[in-house]
């Protein structure tokens, strides 16, 4: 038993030195600088909060919505001042919740542009309001806004490990599926179109490649954060990694999640590596980390109670999250219940086409809806394939026409009731095994509550 | 040691292949080596060798510039008689020019899906096809002898729908046309602002092809950081996107869909005066043209002798793209046999089966509606392309 404590002290209360956190918090603070600058000139500031009409809330969340026009564009500014801020630890506790509320506030406004690193973000920005990363070489210190540390607590960057380590560790889980490990599937599609590679892109064309890929990639996952914490595979492992993600990043679209990774996982490197990175840094910026006067750190005896439950809490939910699906039946990609927020990254290839009709009560006639009319392409592809989505565009159809009269070309008219019918015919194709029937075309979806209960007007797979 | 293990494997393999060429082998017929006897699959067909550069070599030159060609000869040709015919308007002269302008809205049905580079650039089937026609704006013009066609808003005067109104003009016999042409000179003007206007636009078009060729096969839209993925803005994508829009839009929707009252409300009522020549009643030659010229494009064939190449169906094949266990290129082409049979069976216009026999047009409609989660769902799906005139990180 005392082995056991002595291992949790050392892991959370052992004194270590700050270089890593401080590290982090710099690199996180120009990654996410540069992450949302791009995001802001690529125009999706626009074109994913202003052009839509509707927006696919959370649930339980739906009193989110975008700030009218040009107050998103100052969510966006604030998020990059915040940045600048946490790189200079200048007023970094404010800046961290700063960050945290308006990047988390943003991701909740329409789930159409959930992405897994997004959600990683959110979460290591929670995290960072928690550790005291603006302790050292910061202008907090600087300004005697809060005391000069050497040394702070191991959990305080083991925390910070363990979040990254979940990330990969249940990315890596996700990938024992049948699909991923015996059909090759996704990859076994996506490689056959990158036949243009640099020097191996013809062995991309054959099978076995895409075989080696997923195999290769869930014990990649799975196995790496033990390879990183473990001082002797670190640096080959960290290679692997950087080769890994750089190559994702060449091969997919998938934006700045691959450099996230990267930069992130150099927390694992000990703490001589990051002092000589905030040597390099001292040498060209006007904070020299030698001049700080070391002061004797007067540590809290007590740790705080609140804050060891809050953080239980939020690692087991991290852990049933990614568990759930397995309290739906059906199978998991076809559903989707239980999906998001899980770390399954790429390992998906689904394809949709939906019709809705709006139903008249009185003949119960129906009436196709142009989903462009409503939706933006973006919006409607990934409506189509997810069945909580399917059901929040037909309560909005639904809620659209509720109490409005409809004037027909023949000059009828059309009175549409307190709770019109929405039925829809959608096709879905997963894995590129050719589209078939998604959901019951018959069920009235105006009527179905929405919720994490199962939801049985999903047909089944095979079918 | 690894010689002699070459050499077992070897032997193997050809007792292997030998064993099994007695009864399974390739059963799809439209593989190289489709065995007629063989009667179970055993995954050895082979198709084409698929690369990108051919693939597109070969629709850029053996379908997309010939038929461009082909279509500007007959706008050429339209241009020539439109000129005669202001010149002497006869009946004679109104039958030919009626026959070339008929000829090259049949061009046209070949080249609508090729709505991307130069062609999207100038909006060309906007200005070359909009129906229906705003035939009071067009009196307009004619009546005050101001129009400028180079102005969007009067895409819905002119193109080659225009020249249907004019020249099928209703209420009037051929001879009272002909009195009405000779009689007004706005009219003959506007008539020949019409033909020179098509030649303009296809004659841009045809040009920017010559530089736009290397573009095209050499997929220089691609960004450094996908390379020669099929991301938006490459030429594959470029295809695709163009495809399906045209075919979900313009053909399902806009040649059969509105007119029938698909999309008419909750009463689903006909509304055939929106058919595409609705005052010459040419319609269906149209639609059957513009079905078949999709089927040709797809199957990689060439514009001008029918020659099978390189198509995107190749490329499905390549990639193994399934539809209810059966080669999703077979599925699709399949479909479009299908349509064209409902198609082969309507007598008179669309306009006319439309109000006569809507249950049947009803039925060519579903047809015609199956089409499109093939093409929109799996053929974009496993060609990796994505429908979407958005860009956004995808994870």
């Amino acid at each position: 038993m005392t082995g056991i404590n002595n291992w949790i002290t050392h892991l959370t209360k052992n004194h270590v030195s700050i270089f890593p956190l401080v590290v982090f918090r710099i690199i996180f603070g120009i990654l996410m600088f540069f992450s949302t600058l791009r995001f802001i000139l690529k125009g999706w500031v626009h074109d994913l909060y202003e052009v839509p009409t509707y927006f696919f809330t959370y649930y339980g969340f739906d009193w989110v919505s975008p700030l009218p026009n040009p107050f998103m564009y100052v969510l966006f500014i604030l998020l990059l001042i915040a940045c600048i801020f946490i790189i200079f630890g200048l007023f970094y506790r404010t800046n961290t919740v700063l960050f945290f509320l308006i990047f988390t506030y943003i991701e909740l406004i329409d789930k159409t542009n959930y992405l897994n690193h997004y959600y990683f973000i959110s979460l290591i920005s929670l995290l960072l309001i928690l550790l005291p990363a603006n302790s050292y070489f910061s202008l907090d210190t600087y300004f005697g806004i809060c005391k000069r540390k050497k040394t702070i607590k191991a959990w305080q960057i083991n925390i910070l490990k363990l979040q990254i380590g979940f990330v990969y560790f249940f990315a890596g889980i996700s990938k024992l599926n049948y699909h991923w490990l015996f059909e090759g599937q996704p990859l076994i599609n996506w490689l056959k179109h990158q036949s243009d590679f640099p020097i191996i892109g013809k062995l991309l064309l054959y099978d076995f490649t895409a075989y080696l890929f997923s195999w290769t990639s869930a014990i990649f996952d799975i196995f790496i954060f033990f390879l990183l914490i473990n001082k002797r595979s670190r640096l080959i492992s960290y290679f692997v990694a950087f080769i890994f993600h750089i190559m994702t990043a060449i091969m997919f679209p998938i934006g700045v999640f691959p450099y996230v990774m990267i930069a992130s996982t150099l927390i694992f490197f000990n703490d001589n590596f990051h002092k000589k990175i905030i040597g390099f840094i001292s040498k060209y910026s006007l904070l020299k980390s030698n001049n700080f006067s070391e002061e004797k750190t007067n540590y809290q005896t007590k740790t705080n109670s609140i804050l060891k439950v809050f953080l239980i809490g939020f690692f087991t939910l991290q852990i049933f999250l990614p568990l759930r699906f397995m309290l739906y039946p059906g199978k998991l990609f076809w559903t989707e219940q239980g999906y998001r927020f899980s770390w399954r990254v790429m390992l998906i290839e689904k394809a949709g086409y939906s019709q809705f009709y709006i139903h008249e009560p009185k003949m119960d006639r129906k009436m196709l809806i142009q989903n462009r009319d409503f939706l933006t392409p973006q919006q409607e592809k990934m409506m189509s394939t997810q069945p909580d989505m399917i059901l929040q565009y037909a309560h909005y159809l639904s809620k659209t026409f509720k109490d409005s009269s409809l004037v027909e070309s023949n000059g009828e008219m059309i009175k549409m009731g307190t709770n019109p019918k929405v039925t829809a015919e959608i096709t879905v194709s997963l894995f590129n095994k050719g589209s078939r029937k998604f959901i019951d075309s018959e069920k009235n979806l105006s009527e179905i509550k929405r919720g994490f209960g199962n939801k049985e007007w999903i047909l089944d797979y095979e079918n | 040691m690894i010689t002699r293990f070459f050499k077992f494997l070897y032997v193997f393999s050809a007792l292997f292949i030998i064993q099994s060429c007695k009864k399974s082998g390739c059963t799809d017929p439209e593989a190289l080596n489709y065995n007629i006897e063989a009667q179970k699959d055993d995954n050895s067909c082979l198709y084409e060798d698929y690369d990108k550069l051919s693939l597109l070599t070969n629709l850029a030159d053996n379908y997309i510039i010939p038929s461009l060609d082909a279509y500007k000869n007959k706008i050429v040709t339209l241009n020539t008689h439109v000129d005669s015919f202001i010149e002497n308007p006869s009946i004679s002269n109104l039958t030919l020019i009626r026959t070339k302008w008929e000829d090259a809205l049949l061009n046209w049905q070949d080249i609508g899906f090729l709505d991307f580079g130069p062609s999207e650039y100038i909006l060309l089937r906007k200005q070359t096809n909009t129906f229906p026609i705003d035939t009071t704006e067009l009196n307009n013009f004619i009546s005050l002898a101001d129009w400028n066609l180079g102005y969007s808003s009067s895409y819905d005067s002119k193109g080659l729908q225009a020249l249907d109104y004019l020249l099928f003009k209703p209420g009037h016999t051929d001879n009272e046309l002909i009195t009405y042409f000779q009689n007004n000179e706005n009219a003959k003007n506007y008539l020949k602002a019409l033909a020179e206007d098509l030649n303009q636009n296809i004659n841009y078009v045809s040009d920017q092809w010559i530089s736009y060729r290397e573009d095209f096969i050499n997929d220089f839209e691609v960004t450094p950081s996908n390379l020669s993925t099929n991301s938006q803005g490459s030429s594959i994508s470029n295809v695709i996107n163009a495809l399906c829009l045209h075919y979900e839009f313009y053909v399902r929707r806009g040649k059969v869909g509105l007119p029938l009252g698909v999309f008419n409300g909750f009463s689903q009522l006909e509304l055939p005066e929106l058919v595409e020549c609705y005052y010459s009643g040419k319609s269906t030659q149209n639609l059957v043209r513009s079905v078949n010229s999709l089927r040709k494009y797809v199957s990689g064939s060439s514009y001008l002798n029918n020659d099978n190449g390189l198509g995107l169906d190749d490329y499905m094949n390549f990639v193994n793209a399934q539809q209810n266990s059966q080669q999703l290129s077979t599925v699709i082409d399949n479909q479009f046999l299908t349509i064209l049979d409902e198609l082969n069976n309507i007598n008179g216009s669309l306009g006319e089966e439309i109000i006569n026999n809507k249950s049947k047009m009803t039925q060519t409609y579903q047809e015609l509606q199956q089409l499109v989660p093939y093409i929109k769902v799996d053929m974009t799906s496993a060609l990796g392309v994505l429908i979407t005139y958005q860009d956004n990180d995808g994870d």
